[in-house]
């Protein structure tokens, strides 16, 4: 095997080895000196990050590796955000865990190691290796939500993320196990073939396909897979409940996507009534749950499960135009996440971070600037223009109706008015409230600045300009139909 | 600097307020003053330049100083912009508005004047955009996107109860505006054009059973916005508690976004369902008529009055539009414009009193006759133009209104008469009780008259209600042919069989406003 030959998985391998070198540095720092944790993961995903972009431009686009591993522009689009969620994660991290007493290289590591997961998931051909990508991601993100081990929250949170994974891999595999015996092969073309013969259908068709369903409801929080969402966002350390909310829904939205509307695309008649049932669930719980919530938090954990209802309503179109529309609203709808998460990570101090909205109070007038940015980052949330959510939402729910499913795209604007009420109730305490008398906010963070900046970027650039991006969505979506 | 930008006018328009949005917001926290300068100087600026469109508009119905370009090519959506009959004086009156808000909010402001002056800029933006827009995304944008800036001017600068207000201002509207955006979609898919040009799209025969599903989700979007009975609960909350530039733009321009919306998309996209459902809009809008009046009648809270007073008189705009004759529509676009004027000199009025004596009780008033002479002539005059008395610009456009709309149903002419006595009614009463008889509260026996600054706000929505009301034919002759030509064209599209009463009014337009 030559280096060429692994170009579709040298953005992970280059990611791995930064973890380990990130690991090494740690080990060899003298005590009571910063180890150069955050220098080596940026240097390590920039690497990755030109490795994408150089196949992007060069003749190894659409590669595969052994049948098992692609490169094609499917997979390059989601490396690309995956790296950039990264890139966000690292950069909102430092003054947060030194605020929290866990300035180590262990954040930096896992970090590197989940995305490791999270890259393979995006570009994998084949179940086995698929499930291995998942369990990857998800073990580095069962030690990262528990790392504030003083805190008993951090604890539940870290202890139920991993019983709910665990049992969510469960039904994975057995979903993985019964399309193997349909088909006699773990790779998705063979399954695709198989399918689209109609020699595989049935019963156990449905079995296997309702299996993998519910392994990766629990992965993207749709109801009702979602009930550790609230307790495991809230209890893990901020920077983490970003990556989670980012990073993981953006990878395993993409394995979906390759795994339904690339694989079983010729079984869609069977399988999109109940994507279409899942979102209309997560939609209405997710939002009518977040209603409640006085913690940030815990209502940004219910809003991840009402836009993972969003998302799934594009799934009953086309799987091209669903699949372009997904990638497009991950996008934004990771930015926006990392922003708001960041955003509440930036004002901790000494371990405490505003937890309630009213602990945002007065932060309008305060701190004008953060505040301008958290709201950019709620109005995308809520799908209202000038933002990414709103071009995000117009092509899901476009998706939707194109397809003849008006009812669902009704849901989900409607909907979308609900989540305004909760939304605005953050705005309202930033700008309407009178300051409370607990304001001695932290001086925003270098790096956290570039990443909120970054973020707000993206929200409003693709708001004006969704253009580019959805091209290259398209082209996306076009190479997973090319299985 | 005119000649250079004939070519993109409506463009610098719209994006020269956001570009001082911008250049405000970046200033320093302390420089309140220089924003507060920066924010007028921009919109007069745009006041200014605007000035050229109604030196350049041609009298003809076809839209002018138009733009495109293509902006997501995959989906047929186009940065297009133009303007006709319809929407010339509707993107007058919004530059004509915002540097008088601005100047009017110049002391009564006095936190975070910054922000203020931004979101006021970037209000005027989303206005301009609504009026301008071609395409139905970027009019959906522009729509959708006004909420914001109105839901901060009334959540950080209104009154007690301002969080409430804002948080149903914005719910409400935006529960109108996403049932309008999956319509959108629908009628993308529907017509197949891969198009979301308004001048395409309304060209293109629909499924009259699907018409009506879009239509109504349309209407519901307009009907909050103007707001028609019984969708005009927030208004009152909006406007009680936003502060006077808040109140003045959102009764000045907001809420003539509805009868807009009707005229330019919901009726020419869904003529078929838009005449079906018409004796519907019509009974809406005499019932708002009758209603507003009756309680403004019994307010004693003078911005609630005349909150009320608009679900009224916005009434007799909806009647007009419900008639769909050309006289009909030219005397609503007329009374959009009127109540404007009108109106937003009333809230102004009413905002002067407030800062004076931080009440707005009529109860608390009286014989400021005699204490305010130049408030209390200007009052008086004002409040004639908003009571449609012969003379002044609202007679015009009820006058208008009223007879266009006589073919379209007797009856609910009749009844829409009612409202122009019950106007005359609750405005004089209220006009009794403030300015005239005896000085019974102290506080009111030294009040100062009108400042230097209130009378350059008022004298010229003053003198503009009198030279609309004298000269309406400068300004019909512009709105007319656009407004003939969309009666044409819907007509032309709707079926031949239709019932005898809507011929007669068809039939009636060929005579036009001309005779009047």
């Amino acid at each position: 095997v030559t280096l060429l030959e692994l170009t579709p998985v040298m953005p992970a391998l280059i990611v791995a080895i930064t973890g380990v070198l990130v690991l090494l540095a740690q080990a060899f720092t003298p005590k009571g000196r910063a180890s150069p944790s955050v220098p080596l993961s940026l240097a390590g995903l920039v690497a990755a990050v030109s490795v994408v972009m150089s196949t992007l431009s060069g003749p190894r686009r659409g590669m595969v590796l052994a049948g098992a591993v692609a490169a094609d522009d499917f997979a390059l689009f989601l490396q690309l955000l995956i790296l950039g969620v990264g890139l966000l994660a690292v950069l909102l991290a430092p003054a947060y865990l030194r605020a929290a007493g866990l300035d180590r290289g262990e954040y930096y590591a896992l970090l590197l190691f989940s995305l490791v997961g999270m890259l393979g998931l995006v570009s994998t051909l084949e179940l086995i290796s698929l499930f291995v990508a998942l369990e990857i991601m998800s073990v580095a993100l069962y030690a990262m939500a528990g790392l504030r081990r003083g805190q008993i929250e951090s604890q539940e949170s870290a202890l139920k993320y991993f019983v709910t994974g665990a049992f969510s891999s469960a039904f994975f595999l057995y979903g993985v196990a019964l399309l193997y015996g349909l088909s006699g092969s773990t790779s998705l073309a063979q399954i695709s073939r198989t399918v689209a013969s109609g020699f595989a259908s049935g019963p156990m068709l449905v079995l296997g396909m309702g299996l993998l369903l519910i392994g990766f409801g629990f992965k993207v929080a749709s109801v009702p897979f979602h009930m550790w969402a609230p307790d495991v966002y809230e209890g893990a350390p901020t920077p983490v409940t970003a990556l989670m909310a980012a990073g993981v829904k953006a990878a395993a939205f993409g394995a979906l996507l390759r795994v339904f509307a690339g694989a079983l695309a010729s079984a869609a008649h069977e399988w999109q009534p109940a994507l279409a049932a899942l979102a209309v669930l997560s939609m209405v719980i997710g939002n009518l749950g977040a209603l409640a919530q006085t913690s940030l938090k815990r209502m940004l954990a219910y809003s991840s499960i009402a836009h993972a209802g969003y998302v799934l309503t594009a799934f009953v179109a086309r799987p091209e135009a669903a699949t372009s529309a997904v990638l497009f609203y991950l996008v934004g709808y990771a930015a926006v996440n990392l922003g708001g998460f960041g955003a509440i990570a930036a004002l901790a101090k000494g371990g405490r971070e505003p937890i309630t909205f009213s602990d945002l109070s007065g932060l309008g007038e305060r701190r004008p600037a953060l505040a301008a940015a958290l709201t950019v980052f709620l109005i995308s949330l809520t799908g209202v223009p000038i933002s990414a959510g709103f071009v995000g939402k117009f092509y899901l729910f476009g998706a939707a109706v194109n397809a003849g499913y008006v009812s669902l795209a009704i849901v989900g604007v409607l909907m979308s008015v609900v989540s305004a009420y909760y939304y605005l109730g953050v705005v309202v305490a930033m700008y309407m409230k009178e300051p409370s008398l607990q304001d001695d906010w932290p001086p925003l963070p270098y790096g956290a600045a570039v990443a909120l900046l970054a973020a707000v970027a993206v929200t409003l650039g693709l708001g004006v300009y969704p253009g580019p991006l959805l091209d290259f969505a398209r082209l996306a979506a076009a190479s997973l139909a090319r299985l | 600097v005119a000649a250079l930008s004939v070519r993109n006018l409506l463009s610098l328009l719209i994006l020269l307020p956001a570009a001082g949005a911008l250049i405000i917001a970046l200033l320093p926290r302390s420089a309140d003053k220089l924003g507060k300068l920066l924010g007028l100087t921009v919109s007069a600026a745009v006041f200014l330049l605007s000035l050229s469109l109604v030196r350049d508009f041609q009298p003809i119905a076809e839209m002018q100083f138009g733009e495109s370009v293509s902006w997501l090519p995959a989906y047929g959506i186009s940065y297009k912009l133009g303007i006709d009959g319809l929407s010339l004086w509707l993107v007058m009156l919004t530059t004509f508005l915002t540097p008088l808000c601005l100047l009017g909010s110049w002391s009564s402001i006095e936190r975070r004047v910054k922000e203020f002056n931004v979101f006021m800029l970037l209000l005027e933006t989303g206005m301009l955009g609504v009026f301008c827009a071609l395409d139905l995304f970027l009019f959906y944008i522009f729509w959708e996107a006004m909420l914001i800036p109105m839901y901060f001017l009334i959540g950080i600068w209104g009154h007690d109860n301002r969080i409430y207000a804002a948080v149903k201002f914005f719910l409400y509207t935006m529960f109108g505006s996403v049932l309008m955006l999956v319509a959108f979609l629908v009628l993308y898919r529907v017509t197949g054009t891969s198009s979301f040009d308004i001048q395409v799209l309304t060209r293109t025969t629909i499924d009259p059973a699907v018409q009506d599903w879009l239509f109504l989700a349309c209407a519901l979007a307009f009907a909050i916005k103007v707001p028609m009975w019984p969708f005009h609960t927030w208004l009152p909350d909006a406007h009680v508690e936003a502060p006077t530039a808040g109140s003045v733009i959102l009764a000045g321009v907001l809420l003539k976004m509805g009868g807009y919306g009707f005229l330019r998309l919901a009726i020419p996209l869904f003529p078929h369902a838009a005449q079906r459902f018409a004796w519907l809009l019509g009974a809406l809008a005499v019932i708002g008529i009758i209603y507003g009046a009756l309680v403004s009648l019994v307010q004693p809270d003078l911005k609630k009055l005349v909150a009320y007073s608009s679900v009224s008189h916005l009434g007799f705009v909806m009647l007009g539009i419900a008639a769909f004759s050309t006289t009909s529509i030219v005397g609503s676009v007329y009374q959009m414009l009127n109540h404007g004027i009108s109106t937003g000199a009333l809230f102004f009025m009413v905002g002067m009193l407030y800062e004076r004596r931080h009440t707005r009780l009529i109860s608390e008033f009286g014989g400021l006759k005699g204490v305010l002479p130049w408030f209390s002539a200007t009052f008086l005059m004002i409040v004639l133009s908003s009571a449609a008395v012969p003379g002044f610009n609202g007679f015009v456009g009820e006058f208008l209104i009223l007879v266009g709309s006589w073919r379209f149903s007797n009856e609910l002419v009749v009844l829409a008469s009612l409202g122009v006595i019950l106007a005359a009614a609750y405005l004089l009463w209220m006009v009794q009780r403030v300015l005239y008889g005896e000085v019974t509260n102290p506080k009111n026996q030294a009040l100062p008259d009108l400042s230097a600054r209130e009378l350059l706000i008022l004298a010229p929505l003053l003198a503009l209600a009198l030279v609309m009301g004298v000269a309406s034919r400068y300004f019909t002759k512009t709105i007319e042919p656009s407004i003939a030509a969309l009666v044409q064209q819907v007509e032309a599209r709707r079926p031949a069989q239709r019932p005898a009463g809507a011929r007669r009014a068809a039939s009636e337009d060929s005579r036009g406003v001309a005779e009047k």
